[in-house]
């Protein structure tokens, strides 16, 4: 009796301790995969530069024979220096993980300087560094293409006396604009969610009789719980989409449908957190308040609703992580498009639609997906903190200090 | 005692039903103005839920509902037009759990003037520093005014509790159980605090404690069951019981 008590005690306890250790590993397998892939393309201008490119095509002067730039700086071992042109190239990746000839120095007299833009604009251009060269096609000798790197193309410039055209870029792929449009989001599904959720959490626990229709509308707001978010996306296409464009300048998905399509999401779930929080404000609060005249409303709003503060914070941290981590339904309600200029009335992408974006196109991306989940995750982590320390400050302000 | 003073409650004939199961049978009872009645009995005698009939604290129990008349001043207070909040800010209540709110010392005190409008800081100040002399707890907590109210001990934190009732300049105070929760040299302190108040209140306290009961009280209601079973005197009830239940409860024979 007492071994197979003893049997069952350590399978049980072996059992607690696997399941702790197995969520434990699995979480960290994720991290693990995404830092190893990630991190290598994870760096400021990722987070600063546009996604779209800025492509040129432009024609410089000829140098004369007699040019010769000495560089004006001491050039780092692995930049290829033309002294003729005045131009120093290197290879690097560019936001996107793709090999490119990055331009590493232009000296200030190089023929560089002044390029004739042969596109619409006719302007002056010049080439500066950070910049990529595309393609440089001369009149006297085949094309010089950056997939065979910045060596050969330093050789070939070299030897050449005469370029026709260059083709030359900006480089995009930075992701910018999603993180504006996820901060968009964020800001205004929280200010349709919060308002209309909090207070269907006050009637349901403050005011509501507990009868069938309660029960009824409870049971309801669980369910909606667990609704996929891509049927919520439909919803967001068939009805916020058109009232958005009805009502501004919209003319598809925007970030404010997006954010409209969000909140229903969020609804259920802001919901429950602050009628949970709302239950753990003691009753004799609410006693006390009214035996001093106050009437209902003033005691749920001065007294109770404070009392569920940390509650209705918790809340805002899960709605904010499921509008960062969401996809599907944005990928409807707003759209797919990656914008570098973003209006809340126009299409943009959130960073995890981004990544939707990234891991759809041929071939998929893994690499810049599995940074932006980097990025993701460094903001979720910050805005943890954030409100923790909010939750805190909160709490020393009211209760007895320990 | 001379003259009896002027009635402030007239309770007939109340009978009280938690749904089917009734709670008080046939209360009929006046509370007179400026003295000090206790409640005493067992538990679940019904002298918590009458306290509570008084400011109508009952009506946020569905299924509650009374018959006969309760009146205060004369005006029956089960009327549909009667204001339970104004009520409620004349017939103040302190509980037997030490309920602060969650805020600072001074934010507990002028939440109810607050409620009622009153803006002019320098009258809350001044509503504070009253009723905190009043309370006899100004001289303790006169430099953490900013402080939490939880932070306080118990004791500090009832007579807190009595404090931010008396700031809203009640004619009544309710008190179930004040003490219940309290240390004996805390209990003390309130206990002198209430004789103290009875020349400006009118004071009605629930009370477990029949020593706290004799010792403060100037009449005394015995309830058993839902029913009043003697209701006079405090002296005389506790010397002379004119019913065998009354004696049998305060000598102790059961309860």
């Amino acid at each position: 009796m007492s071994n197979k008590r003893k049997a069952q005690d350590f399978l049980l306890q072996f059992g607690t301790y696997f399941a702790a250790f197995f969520s434990f590993a699995t979480l960290s397998l994720i991290i693990f995969f995404i830092f190893t892939n990630g991190v290598k393309l994870l760096n400021l201008d990722l987070i600063t530069h546009d996604y779209q490119a800025k492509t040129h095509i432009a024609e410089p002067l000829a140098p004369n024979d007699t040019d010769y730039f000495e560089p004006e700086e001491t050039l780092k071992a692995e930049v290829y220096y033309s002294p003729r042109w005045g131009l120093g190239l290197i290879d690097s990746i560019d936001l996107m993980g793709k090999t490119q000839v990055e331009i590493a120095y232009v000296h200030p007299s190089s023929p560089f300087q002044q390029l004739h833009d042969k596109g619409l604009s006719h302007e002056l251009l010049s080439l500066k560094p950070d910049m990529m060269i595309i393609r440089i096609a001369y009149s006297d000798q085949p094309s010089s293409l950056a997939r065979y790197g910045a060596e050969q193309m330093i050789d070939e410039l070299a030897l050449s006396n005469q370029i026709r055209e260059l083709e030359f870029t900006i480089p995009g792929g930075g992701i910018r604009g999603s993180i504006i449009t996820t901060f968009y989001l964020i800001v205004f599904s929280l200010l349709f969610a919060l308002p209309i959720g909090i207070g269907a959490a006050i009637y349901l626990n403050e005011y509501a009789k507990n009868n069938r229709f309660t029960r009824l509308l409870r049971s309801f707001i669980e369910l909606l719980t667990g609704v996929p978010s891509i049927i919520y996306g439909l919803m967001g296409l068939a009805f916020f989409v058109p009232f958005i464009i009805n009502v501004s300048s919209a003319t598809s998905g925007s970030i404010l449908s997006g954010s409209m399509t969000m909140a229903v999401i969020l609804l259920p779930v802001v919901i429950r957190t602050t009628e949970e929080s709302l239950k753990v404000v003691p009753d004799e609060y609410r006693q006390g308040s009214l035996a001093l005249g106050a009437s209902k409303t003033q005691t749920t709003f001065r007294i109770v609703l404070p009392g569920a503060f940390p509650g209705v914070l918790s809340a805002t941290l899960l709605a904010i992580g499921r509008i960062i981590g969401e996809s599907a339904a944005l990928v409807f309600a707003i759209g797919t498009a990656i914008k570098d200029d973003i209006r809340v009335t126009e299409q943009s992408t959130s960073l995890a639609v981004h990544i939707w974006a990234m891991m759809t196109d041929e071939p998929a991306n893994i690499e810049l997906s599995s940074t932006i989940a980097i990025i993701i995750l460094l903001i979720v982590l910050l805005l943890n903190l954030l409100i923790k320390l909010l939750t805190r400050r909160f709490l020393r302000k009211v209760s007895a200090p320990r | 005692m001379t003259a009896q003073n002027p009635i402030v409650f007239q309770i007939e004939n109340l009978n009280l039903f938690y749904g089917e199961k009734q709670a008080l049978k046939e209360i009929s009872i006046a509370i007179y103005e400026k003295e000090v009645t206790a409640l005493i009995g067992p538990s679940g005698c019904g002298k918590s839920t009458f306290l509570r009939v008084l400011n109508r604290m009952n009506d946020l129990i569905d299924s509650c509902h009374i018959t006969g008349n309760v009146t205060y001043h004369d005006q029956d207070i089960y009327q549909p037009k009667t204001d339970v909040n104004g009520l409620r800010k004349s017939v103040g209540m302190v509980f037997q759990k030490p309920n602060p709110f969650p805020m600072s010392i001074q934010d507990n005190l002028i939440y109810g003037p607050k409620c009622q409008g009153i803006r002019d800081r320098f009258l809350l100040k001044q509503i504070v520093e009253q009723s905190l002399k009043q309370a006899a707890l100004w001289d303790e907590v006169k430099d953490r005014l900013k402080e939490s109210a939880l932070a306080l001990s118990g004791g500090q934190q009832q007579r807190l509790c009595i404090a931010r009732t008396i700031a809203m300049k009640p004619e009544v105070i309710l008190m179930d159980e004040p003490t219940s929760a309290l240390d004996p040299v805390a209990t003390a302190k309130i206990e002198d605090l209430i004789s103290s108040l009875k020349q400006d209140y009118t004071i009605i306290i629930v009370t477990h404690n029949m020593q706290q009961a004799a010792r403060i009280s100037d009449k005394t209601a015995f309830f058993l069951m839902g029913e009043l079973i003697e209701y006079g005197d405090a002296n005389q009830l506790f010397s002379t019981p004119e019913n065998k239940k009354t004696e049998e409860y305060i000598t102790g024979r059961f309860g």
